[in-house]
Order: C-alpha cells, then structure tokens, then sequence
C-alpha cells in the first residue's frame, strides 16, 4: 500500500517561536490527531505538508518524493486537504464537486465512479444540489466525500468539525474512520478532543508547544481525552 | 442541463440576426443586388455596402459581444462574484481613459486625428484596461467581502471618469466630439484588420476557457481548496484576469465602452436555466453574448438610438431584477 509520509527535521515557517524540530513518519490506514493552542502552528504544520508553505528547514516527502518538489497537479493525486469552512459562493452541485474531485485525483471521472464516491461519502441524496444551499454541516460532509474521492492516500484535515453541530462532528469523524479501514492516511488538527476520543480510531498524537513548554511531542501512549487536555494545560 | 437544444437554438437566433442585418439597411438595394455583390459580381457601391459597411459591422457585433460575454463570465467565476464584470470592476473606465489620453491629449499635442485610428488606441485601452485588471489582481487578497470588491471597482472608474473629464476639458473641439460619440459606442466604425485582431484574442481565450474549464470550477471552492486539488494559483488568477483585460479592453477600443454586456450575458444565459460548471456556460455565453449584440446593433440601426443606450435600457432593469427580483443574487451567499 502506498501513502507513506515522512518527515524530518522539519522546522515551521510559523509561529515566530516554533514548535522545535518535526520528525515522524505516517504509513497507510494510520491517524495522527494534532492538537495545541489557537495560534500554535496546526494549520501551519498542515499547510506546509501540504506542500502549500515552504518549510524553514527539513523536508516532507510522500512515497519518498519530496512534496515541496512537486507540480500541483502531481501533489493532488498524493493528497487531499480539507479547511475548516466547506466553500460558499460557488455554483458547483455536489455531483460536480465528486467528479472534479475525481479529476483532480487523476482517476476516471465517469458516472459510476462519482456515483459510488458519492455513496461511499453519504452525500449521494444532495447529488444535484448545488453546495451553496446545504446547511454547514452537510457541505462540510461534502468537503469530506471530496478529499476521500480525490486521494487514496492521504487526507489533511484542519480543524474540520470547527462550525459542526454534535451530529455533524460525530458524522465527521466516523468518515475520518472508515478511511483508515480502507488505508487512507490521516492528519486531522482539531480542538474537538472528545469527539477524537469518542471515535475510538485515535491512535497516534501530537501537542504543539513553544520552546519554552517544551516543544512539540509525540507522545507514546495512545490518545486519550484526558491525556491531551492536561498536556495543553501544562501539567505534565 | 445537458440538452442541445439551448444550445441549436442560440446558433439559430445568432445566424438569423446577423442574416436579417445583412439585407437591411439604409441603402435600400435590391435582394439581387446584395446578393451578387456579396459574391463580387454585383456593383461597386453595392460591393463597398456590403464588404466594408454591413458585413465587417456585423461581424464586429458578433466578436465584441462574444468577447464580452466571455470576459464577464470570466470575472464571475474568478471573483466567485455573480455582479462582477468589465464594467462594474472599472475595466472599461480604464480602457477608456486609456483612448481618451492618447484620442484628446494625443490631438491636442501631436495632431493625431481620427478617434477611429487603429494602432495607439489600441494600445491606449489595453494599458489602461490592463492597468486596472492588474490592480484588481494585486488587491483582491484584501477584499473581505464581496461588495468591497464591487465599490473598489465603482472608485476605480470614478477616478478614471475625473480625469477622462480633465482630459475633455482640455480637448480641442473635434477631438472631443470624436471622443464623446466613440464613448456611446457603436460597432459602425471597426473594420476587417480590428475583426482579424479580435479573432486572434478571442480564439486562444475561448480555447483556454476550455482547456482550464476545470481548474476555474475547482477555484471557486477556494484558494485554498483549488491549490490542494492541483491548481497553480498563480498561473490561473494572470491568466483569467489577462484575458477578460485583454477582450474588455480591445472591445473598448473599437467599440467604446460597451455597456452592460459583459455584465449581463452570463445572467441571460443562466435564466434560461444553464448554470453549474464552467465548461457548460462557455458556449451558450459566447453565442448570448454574440447574438444580444447582433439584436441591440439592429436596434441601434432601426431607432437611431445610441448603442449604450439601448444596452443600458435593456441591461439596467435585467440586473436590478436580479438583485430585487428573487432575491437570489446575494441572499444565498454569504460574505466570507
């Protein structure tokens, strides 16, 4: 199975004081919940293994390509991302968000295939509708049906279930799940820690820190709810 | 709506207009006479009615509005803004203050006479056109909503009227009836080498619209968004702001600033129920926008009434129902 992600030696571009020096690896079918502060470098972290910011140094490959190294195009078909607002504004339906998923993925974009993206994704009922009309919580599950369809590998997530009722969050992390049983891997930054630890997929995790709390870690144990508040607390 | 149907008929009305304006007019020649002088066999002032009056008028109708559609549909989906357009985003304002700087301060310095004259207008409306696009394409990172983008367009064209207006004011008598008759647009005064030049725009824009139909519909979904679904950002906001500049401004150029247009052709076309992906509204946008020019230029040539203002009668009063009508232009979309 393909999909792996290394990184090493990474140092973000953001926040000024950084979080130390990254270095994990993420193989197929895992998770790696990143959790910390507002303002303590998630969506930075996810943006630069996106391959959207520059690293300050280290280097993030996917399958042993160096991420920063390559064309958009080819980035797509390696990964998906999902910001935490589905799109507004857009006269896209829902079918048409499946189908350019699908392209972009570099898979065939024909009508079974949307269809069963669609149905695997539970957005099929919405197919016609344009996304602009469905509520917060049901484009955002189409965000979710649009990175899973696009990528077979790896799926960036930041903060997605942030603007989410409790059926919405819960919605979201049970797809989050069910990606892992199909061997997508998996970087989801969130506040939504009970939610993480009800879904029970959690495994891998990670706290952004300053410096001076630390730095960032990867703690050892599985995740747990509980475990992850106290470190962002401070109390080790 | 994937019928063909919208689509045979749009070909149909366009063909049918540009027909009927072809054997109309002033001149008042027999079915015959046409006929032969647009085969060459007919008589000179036939032949010069034909070949250089009608046919390159018509043809300029049906490029300009083609062009225009196409830029308007452009500026839409790239400002995921239902209300953008060349106008509206003070394009055409700065395309215009680009012919007024080289047609009234050109005059007044160097003798440069006809209004109608090719090549420095040319190169007057792209500047100031382009100018404009560039602008809209540096600042609109820091637009926060959508309106904001619409009242910086507003101002830019505000500022460019004040000065074409310093500019008049200081304009030798000719130049400025020139300009002022140029400036209530009409497509009377361009001719085959301005039609070749509007081919030679328009085909790689409408080919590029095609090619990049998917990338446009990825990037109303976000910057962000369109950048992770392999979308160069940079490529694509140059691109689709060079081309709706480039077609605005030539029209402007020829034509003067054509009003309402580039703005409402994509509106028409989603009236008639074609709206989603780019690729779908391309053609049926290109042709409404060929064939609504084709209708207002017989207008103009029946009623005497200048071309903006039959496209500004017409064109006001579509626009302000879409924003009061259904209510559907700016409700449905929030401001993020």
């Amino acid at each position: 199975m393909k999909g792996k992600m290394m990184c090493s030696g990474l140092t973000l571009r953001h926040p000024s004081e950084g979080v130390g020096t990254l270095s994990f690896a993420l193989s197929a079918g895992t998770a790696l919940v990143v959790v910390g502060r507002n303002g303590s470098g998630k969506s930075t972290l996810l943006k630069t293994l996106a391959g959207l910011l520059p690293a300050r140094a280290g280097s993030v490959s996917m399958d042993g390509v160096e991420i920063a190294a390559m064309r958009p195009q080819a980035r797509a078909r390696k990964l998906a991302f999902v910001p935490s607002t589905p799109p507004r504004g857009t006269v896209l339906t829902v079918q048409d968000v499946i189908e350019l998923a699908l392209e972009a993925g570099g898979h065939q974009a024909d009508a079974t295939s949307v269809e069963q993206s669609m149905l695997q994704g539970g957005v099929h009922p919405w197919a016609q509708l344009p996304i602009d009309t469905l509520s917060d919580g049901m484009a955002q599950r189409v965000m979710l049906a649009r990175a899973a369809a696009q990528s077979e590998s790896l799926i960036l997530l930041d903060e997605p279930t942030a603007f989410l009722d409790v059926v919405g969050r819960r919605e979201v992390m049970a797809d989050i799940g069910q990606w892992l049983n199909v061997g997508k891997a998996v970087v989801l930054a969130t506040h939504d820690l009970d939610a993480v630890q009800e879904s029970g997929w959690a495994d891998r995790w990670m706290v952004m820190r300053s410096p001076s709390q630390g730095g960032a870690v990867l703690p050892d144990e599985a995740f747990s709810s509980h475990a992850a508040k106290s470190m962002l607390m401070g109390e080790e | 709506m994937n019928s063909r149907w919208p689509m045979l008929f749009l070909g149909t009305a366009m063909l049918a207009l540009f027909v009927f304006g072809l054997f109309s007019g002033p001149a008042h020649l027999a079915w015959s006479e046409e006929w032969s002088a647009l085969l060459g066999t007919g008589g000179a002032t036939a032949e010069t009615i034909m070949w250089q009056l009608r046919l390159p008028r018509l043809v300029t109708a049906v490029l300009s509005g083609a062009a225009l559609g196409l830029s308007g549909l452009l500026m839409q989906t790239f400002f995921r803004n239902p209300l953008a357009g060349p106008g509206v985003l003070g394009v055409s304002s700065g395309a215009t203050l680009g012919v007024a700087l080289v047609a009234l301060g050109g005059a007044s310095m160097g003798g440069v006479t006809g209004i109608w004259d090719m090549g420095p207008q040319v190169m007057g409306a792209l500047m100031g056109g382009g100018a404009v696009m560039a602008l809209l394409g540096l600042v609109m990172g820091r637009f926060r909503s959508r309106t904001a983008l619409l009242i910086f367009g507003l101002m830019v064209g505000y500022l460019a009227g004040a000065l074409v207006t310093v500019l008049q004011a200081g304009a030798e008598a000719g130049a400025l009836q020139a300009f002022v008759h140029w400036g209530m647009g009409s497509f009377a005064h361009s001719g085959w080498a301005s039609c070749a030049i509007m081919v030679c725009a328009l085909t790689p824009a409408v080919f590029w619209s095609w090619r990049a139909s998917s990338s446009l519909d990825m990037w109303t979904m976000g910057a962000l968004t369109a950048a992770t679904m392999g979308v160069d950002e940079r490529r694509l906001s140059w691109t689709a702001l060079g081309m709706a500049g480039v077609l605005a401004a030539l029209v402007t150029a020829w034509c003067g600033p054509v009003a309402f247009l580039g703005l409402a052709t994509p509106h028409l076309v989603r009236a008639a129920g074609i709206s989603g992906r780019h690729a779908a509204m391309l053609w049926p946008v290109v042709l409404t926008g060929a064939a609504v020019a084709l209708l207002a230029d017989l207008v103009v040539r029946l009623a005497g009434v200048p071309l903006n203002a039959v496209l500004s009668l017409v064109g006001a009063p579509v626009v302000l129902m879409l924003i009061v009508g259904k209510g559907r232009i700016f409700s449905k979309v929030r401001n993020r």
